[in-house]
This record gives C-alpha cells, structure tokens and sequence, in this order.
C-alpha cells in the first residue's frame, strides 16, 4: 500500500462530489510526484508539457476512478499512459516497464521541499534578472515563448541565456566540489 | 501556461460526477451498436425462415445461452479496461466459463451413439460462419470504440481485444436469430472463431483507434 492511497483517495471521493479545495489539495499534490516522475524521464520541456497533460487527463476522465480501486493505481496508469504518448510523438523508441505505481509516489513533498530549498540557495548567485528567467522557465513550467512575450527577449535569446546560466550554476557546483575534496 | 494557473482553472471547473457514468455511457453507445447489428442481421442476412419452430428448439437456447454469458463477461471487461489501474485477470479468467460448458456439451453431442460428427462440426455454414458473426459484429464493434474512447483506456490493444471480444460474442447472439445450427460443436467451434475473429480485429485497430 502506497503511503499516500487513503489521503489521495479522500480528496478525490470529496472532488468527484464537487468539493473544489480537495480537489487543489490533490491536484497540487500529484503535480509534485509527476514533476519528479517526468521530470526522470523526459527533457525538461517536454516534462511540464507531461505534468499539464496529465493533470488535463486526470480531469476530464475522472469519472472513470472506480471508488473500489486504488487511487494511486488509477493516477499512475493514466501518467504512464502520457509517458507512452509522449515517446511515442517524439519518436523515441524507448520500452516503459511495467513499474508499479509506488514508482510515481516514492517522491514525495519534504524531498522536494528540500531540493526547492538547495536550489533556491544556488539562484541566489545568479544576477536578479538571469535569476528570474531560470525560475520561471526551469522551476514553474512557464513556456519559453511566454517568457520571451513578456521579457522582450527573443525565443532563443531567453534558451541561451537559461542555458548558459544553469551551466555556470553546474560549473560553480563542480568547483565546490573539487573544493572541498582537495581540502581533505 | 503556467502549471498553477492550469490547476487553478480545472478547480474552478469542478461539475460532480453522478455515480455509474462509466457503465451509462457504456450501456448507451452499445444500445446503439446493437440496433446496428440487428439491423445487419435483418437486412442484409435475413431472419431464418424457421424462426416460429426454432425459438423453442434446444439450439436457438444454448447458442443465445453461449453468446449471452460471454458477451456478459466482454462487457465486464470493456467496464475495466476503459478504467487505468484496473486488474484484467479475473474477467479474463471468467471467459473460460461458457467456453468450457459449451465444450462438455459439443463433446457429450459427438460421443452419443449414433452421432454424425462431420455434420455436428460443420453443418451447412461454417465456411461463412465465422465471417458472418463477425460482419453482424462490426456496427457493436465501432459503437464500443466509439464508447471505450470517452474512458481511459491505457493498454490499447488489450482493450481493442476486450472491446472485439465483447462485441464478437454480441455480434453472435444477434447472428443466432439469421443462422439455422444447432449443433454444440459447430456453435462451439465456428461462433467461437468468429468471436475470436472479432476480438482480432478490435485488437489491431486498438492502437490506432483509441487514442485519447
């Protein structure tokens, strides 16, 4: 039994009765798992896209959750699913195996919490408006075209920047790494 | 779009679900598919010519008996399959059930003294029965396409093969009311294989077809 069937469970009988704050409790809740899920398996574009889709799917399906079933069973089939889908447009031919649906909740929220936590130390190097351009098109899945309307930048200047800057945060890392290492 | 806001706009678009939605929408389009297969059966194959004698005879019976317990269990598996997570095995295992009940009475039909097993195995159709069942089953098979495509199917051919077992095993109630057999062992062999044929069919066009 996966720790988080009876809390999920809950908030999706209650959303399928209308209730509006469980269903963003469980909403919210899934983005987390499926970040991570995507996020392991997928370029980071394609990932937020995944997130949305399934979020999407999960919505207009949801009456196909069986009460009598396992939540988290239902969410992982239809997340796998957009995985398949996913590969599938992009042409890549990769197998998905039959991994059990703890897979998508064996990522849960502290460990993220803490890894917002870490990354948030780490922007704080990068100069404000740099800073800003990676949060928005890394950290909150704002798409590059909408960044680039808003920024005045152009599509790719705002790639190359983003790019650029993770590079410099990766190298940075590295440095600290070595670092530390030749300290011992 | 950023995710927050997507999330934000399916909470604010928040109907209640009425319980059974899935069999409604289910029962619906086959209601339909059937009325499309009776109307094959009645126009283009004809209702046998029979009919009056045969609805009391032993075969029109067990041929209904056969296909109607089978398409009970399609349809059960149509239910699960358009649900993801949902265990297949058990309905999977159910199909057994009729297959073996008509298997006893085909082999109790051949071994009676006297038998003819040429003419109980093949009679006067089976080089069109299976064909046929299947043609019966098309329209029952698009309408539970067309159904299975509104759930969430996640393993398409499996559930093309649910959706062509289910509209296979419909396919042949219906084409019972047209075929003249009724014999055991050409129900069990020749409606099986164009069950089977049925299921084939749905199988392949899985992939493609039901996407969502």
């Amino acid at each position: 039994m996966i720790a988080q069937e009876a809390q999920y469970r809950d908030w999706m009988l209650a959303a399928l009765t209308g209730d509006a704050s469980a269903y963003r409790m469980l909403l919210e809740g899934l983005t987390r798992h499926l970040r991570s899920y995507y996020a392991r398996r997928l370029d980071p574009g394609a990932a937020e896209d995944a997130v949305q889709e399934t979020l999407i799917a999960i919505h207009v399906r949801r009456a196909t959750y069986e009460p009598a079933l396992p939540f988290t069973a239902w969410v992982y089939g239809i997340a796998r699913y957009k995985l398949i889908d996913e590969y599938r447009r992009s042409k890549r031919h990769a197998t998905v195996s039959l991994e059990e649906a703890s897979d998508l909740f064996s990522h849960d929220a502290t460990e993220v919490a803490l890894a917002r936590r870490d990354v948030s130390k780490l922007l704080a190097k990068l100069p404000p408006a740099k800073r800003q351009l990676v949060k928005d098109i890394k950290l909150d899945g704002v798409s590059v075209a909408e960044v680039a309307k808003r920024t005045g930048l152009s599509e790719s200047a705002v790639k190359v920047t983003v790019h650029r800057a993770i590079k410099s945060l990766n190298d940075e890392l590295v440095q600290n790494r070595e670092n530390r290492d030749a300290d011992r | 779009m950023r995710t927050d806001e997507l999330i934000a706009q399916l909470t604010g678009n928040l109907d209640p679900i009425r319980k059974g939605t899935v069999v409604r929408t289910l029962s619906g389009a086959i209601l339909l598919g059937l009325a499309g297969s009776i109307l094959v059966m009645l126009t283009a194959l004809g209702l046998r010519h029979d009919f009056a004698a045969a609805v009391i005879s032993f075969g029109m019976w067990m041929k209904l008996a056969y296909t109607f317990a089978l398409a009970a269990v399609g349809f059960w598996l149509v239910e699960r399959v358009g649900r993801p997570g949902a265990e297949m095995t058990k309905p999977g295992l159910f199909l057994a059930l009729p297959v073996l009940a008509i298997a006893v009475l085909a082999a109790l039909q051949m071994s009676a003294p006297g038998a003819n097993i040429p003419v109980l195995v093949l009679g006067h159709s089976s080089r069109v029965c299976a064909f046929l069942v299947a043609l019966t089953a098309l329209p029952t098979l698009a309408a539970t396409f067309w159904a299975l495509r509104r759930l969430a199917p996640t393993q398409l051919t499996l559930a093309g093969v649910g959706a062509g077992l289910f509209a296979g095993a419909a396919g042949a109630f219906v084409y019972s009311f047209h075929c003249t057999e009724g014999a055991a062992p050409f129900v069990g062999l020749w409606y099986t294989l164009g069950i089977l044929l049925t299921a084939g069919i749905g199988g392949f066009l899985g992939r493609f077809l039901l996407r969502w």
